[in-house]
């Protein structure tokens, strides 16, 4: 049923369908904007419209009784939206368009205000707002995104930007948009590049959507905490893949140039968005009543605000005040919305991933009989129900079909209630059957040789070489299930000192049970057992469950007690599961209120045994020991300060022995010298004597110094 | 490279010429000639086709007149000028030239 209005067309009276002749409307205000600089604008605008008449009166005559929006849709398809103008104007020689002033890159730049600074909707990437500084100022739009990106507050000034500023493409062209793959501009299937040009952003943004997980993998397991929590991360990584393929077999790709323009078509971007949740809240009001308190509600109300609507521009929405007002309250409703349904989605999804991904373990946790009954109804109800619509939603979404029936809504609605209902049911039965705590039940592994120096604590057995890719989900590699049995690490391990000068091994086991008797028994069932081979001391590595006695928080809590001066050393593999799970107490009893220091220790590092707590050995490979563990093997600071004192006494000392030394060298070499400058003169003296004598005597020949001559000399004559 | 890039500007610098040809015969309204040029498999969008005529008008190529229609709002019948008959001879020149250079090429690289 559609209400028709009779209209003066080009001066003939044409009945019309009033949602045709808004299509027509549009079309024409579009042309009449993209012409707006045309000289002979009007003409032009009158010739089509014309034109218009025209084949109105043609297909009128052929009997039709009013135009329909098929008709007016034939119509714009057969004359070309401004978007087809442009891309031929694009692709045209110069001289065709000497009238359009636009000379810059950007296809359609038709109603670039000089001096009014607006969000350049033909030339942007996420929200036009650079694009559109850049052609106030006019410079490149790729300097102002640089500034935007380097600028800390680049981000937050963006988005106000973007809410305030006006975008300059402010008439819609009417064309009904719709998803495609864009098969121009594709990386894999076109699926990014289709999104991107239907939410009108540049394609690498729901390409880096997509890829996000895949990068947090590439910055490390560091990084992926700032993306998602590392359970959602190693699971949104498969399901982003899955999105994607899904996406690539329901959309179409767009083959035809109709296509394709369908696919650029109407833009869908932050201000028709606005514009049809301010729609969409005047319904929701109505609704909840209708509906009553159901968070599902959001969700599938939610489908509208994505839907295609026709936008309508701001030009004429008064004064800018009034605009701001109401763009910021559309925003804020907006943003609301947005985050109570992306929460639910988020909620929903995570507990999807966690329940399959537990589920294997249901037999270990779940009684049979109606607690089993309420698992499998928690898994099809609570989870099944909201993933099975938000599939439904999304192909509606794509096939663009509106949801005509409530009725399977409402069932959806129903179901899913009963679904929640299942699901605490199940989480109050499950969490009964926890709530007793066991008495702590202590126990002692007899050790063949305790007296041995060293110990080195190693599992039983080497644990299983387990798959530790991205498509690992969390429980399974920390749960090691086989048919009847789970193996599950929920060990502690605390190294104490020995009262005595001995090793020894404690363990006790705690369970939680639905009565006080039951977490006894279940307490005392628990195996656990370790063995003395030399230094070696093997203990199990998990603690095992089976399917009759369920999983109720079983636990063991191992303690070594060390002597004195003896050496340990936690194998790598000991608990190797986690995080470091020992802990070491310096204390001879246990006091459960401070073991914070135990982080501090590490496994496959050789500790002693001394008076203040567990020291480093030092060993060969000293080097490759983390600061943490090097201060373990330096003495305390008193102790090198002492250490400072003796040594710089001693080297006191040596100077002093020094110094004296060199006096007595001084005093030696003096008396050396002395001598012999004694025993100089004496010779002299005593030539002098013989030469007087000889001249006397024999007149000898002469001798060439007195000082050399040796007494040999004298003797061989 | 773009395909249909390409052709649209091989398409649209011939576009004149086909106008101005039409009209040339004879008198022609926008959807005769549109329909001409249907008919010789020269697909374009009508809408693109206004903005053309009312350039050429307004360099005097080309002169209209009104004329009333049965049933339908008066149509524009378009007619060359003189300016727009040395015009078209000058494109026609250059066609034929350019149509000639072209199948000489091809058909020698064939």
């Amino acid at each position: 049923m559609k209400k028709v209005i009779n209209i003066n067309f080009q001066g003939t009276v044409v009945p019309i369908e009033e949602s045709a002749y808004d299509l027509l409307r549009q079309y024409i205000d579009s042309l009449r904007v993209y012409f707006a600089e045309e000289e002979g604008k009007d003409e032009i605008i009158n010739d089509i419209e014309s034109r218009i008449s025209e084949l109105f009166q043609e297909r009128l005559k052929n009997g039709a009784t009013c135009i329909t929006d098929e008709d007016v849709n034939a119509i714009i398809n057969n004359m070309g939206r401004p978007n087809d103008f442009a891309e031929a104007e694009n692709a045209a020689d110069d001289s065709n368009s000497k009238t359009k002033g636009s000379g810059s890159t950007n296809q359609f730049n038709w109603q670039s205000y000089s001096g009014r600074l607006t969000r350049d909707e033909n030339n942007k990437i996420l929200g036009g707002v650079c694009s559109g500084i850049a052609d106030y100022l006019r410079i490149d739009p790729w300097i102002v995104r640089i500034l935007f990106i380097i600028s800390g507050v680049g981000f937050l000034a963006y988005l106000i930007l973007w809410i305030f500023l006006p975008s300059n493409y402010s008439i819609q062209t009417g064309i009904n948009k719709r998803l495609y793959r864009n098969p121009d501009d594709r990386m894999i299937a076109g699926v990014c590049g289709g999104i991107g040009s239907y939410f009108n952003v540049n394609s690498w943004v729901p390409r880096i959507i997509f890829l996000l997980p895949f990068l947090s993998f590439l910055f490390g397991h560091g990084a992926r905490w700032i993306f998602y929590p590392s359970f959602t991360h190693i699971t949104l990584v498969p399901s982003g893949v899955l999105i994607y393929i899904i996406l690539w077999i329901v959309i179409p790709e767009a083959k035809t140039t109709s296509e394709k323009l369908q696919m650029k078509g109407e833009k869908v971007d932050l201000d028709s968005i606005k514009e049809s949740v301010s729609r969409e809240m005047k319904g929701v009001s109505e609704r909840m009543h209708q509906m009553g308190k159901n968070a599902g509600q959001f969700f599938k109300d939610n489908g509208p605000h994505m839907r295609n609507e026709v936008h309508q521009s701001y030009r004429n929405a008064g004064g800018a005040l009034g605009r701001v007002i109401t763009t910021l309250v559309k925003i804020f409703v907006y943003i609301v919305l947005g985050a109570i349904a992306f929460a639910i989605l988020a909620v929903v999804f995570s507990l999807a991933v966690v329940a399959i991904g537990i589920f294997p373990l249901k037999d270990f946790i779940v009684a049979d009989g109606w607690q089993n009954a309420l698992a499998w109804l928690t898994l099809i109800f609570f989870i099944g129900v909201p993933v099975v619509g938000i599939i439904t939603f999304l192909i509606r979404l794509i096939t663009r079909r509106r949801s005509g029936n409530n009725y399977y809504r409402n069932i959806g609605i129903g179901l899913w209630i009963f679904g929640w209902i299942c699901f605490f049911a199940l989480l109050s039965f499950v969490g009964r059957d926890f709530k007793y705590t066991s008495t702590v039940q202590e126990y002692s592994i007899p050790l063949d040789n305790p007296s041995v120096n060293y110990m080195q604590i190693t599992p039983i057995q080497k644990p299983d070489y387990r798959w530790r890719s991205w498509l690992t989900f969390e429980p399974y590699s920390t749960f090691n299930i086989t048919d009847d049995t789970a193996l599950v690490p929920n060990i502690r391990l605390n190294i104490f000192k020995s009262p005595d000068t001995t090793f020894s091994v404690k363990y006790f086991t705690v369970s939680n049970g639905y009565s006080k008797k039951e977490a006894d028994e279940l307490a005392s069932k628990v195996v656990y057992t370790g063995y003395q081979k030399d230094s070696t001391f093997f203990l199990s590595n998990e603690i095992t469950i089976n399917t009759h006695d369920k999983f109720r928080n079983q636990y063991v809590e191992v303690s070594i007690y060390v002597p004195l001066n003896h050496r340990i050393k936690i194998d790598n593999s000991f608990l190797s599961w986690g995080r470091s799970q020992f802990f070491v107490f310096s204390k001879y009893t246990p006091s459960y209120d401070s073991y914070s220091d135990g982080y501090d220790y590490q496994k496959g590092v050789e500790y002693i045994m001394r008076e203040d707590g567990l020291n480093a050995v030092n060993s060969a490979n000293s080097s490759n020991l983390s600061d943490s563990e090097k201060k373990y093997k330096y003495p305390s600071p008193d102790k090198v300060d002492s250490l400072k004192n003796d040594q710089e006494k001693q080297i006191q000392k040596m100077q002093e022995s020094i110094d004296s030394a060199k006096k007595a060298n001084k005093k030696a070499l003096k008396q050396l010298q002395d001598s012999l400058l004694k025993q100089r003169e004496d010779i002299n003296k005593k030539l002098e004597d013989l030469g007087r004598k000889q001249v006397s005597a024999i007149h000898l020949p002469e001798m060439p110094s007195p000082g050399v001559v040796s007494p040999a000399f004298f003797g061989s004559i | 490279m773009n395909i249909e890039n390409t052709a649209s500007q091989m398409r649209k610098g011939v576009l004149e010429f086909c106008i101005l040809s039409v009209i040339k015969s004879g008198e022609a309204y926008p959807s005769e000639i549109i329909d001409m040029m249907k008919e010789a498999n020269l697909n374009i969008l009508e809408g693109t086709l206004y903005p053309l005529l009312t350039r050429l008008k307004n360099a005097e190529l080309l002169t209209y007149r009104w004329a009333e229609s049965t049933g339908g709002p008066p149509r524009k019948y378009f007619s060359l000028t003189e300016k727009g008959l040395t015009f078209y001879k000058e494109l026609e020149a250059t066609w034929n030239e350019l149509s000639n250079a072209v199948t000489t090429i091809t058909h020698k690289n064939r």
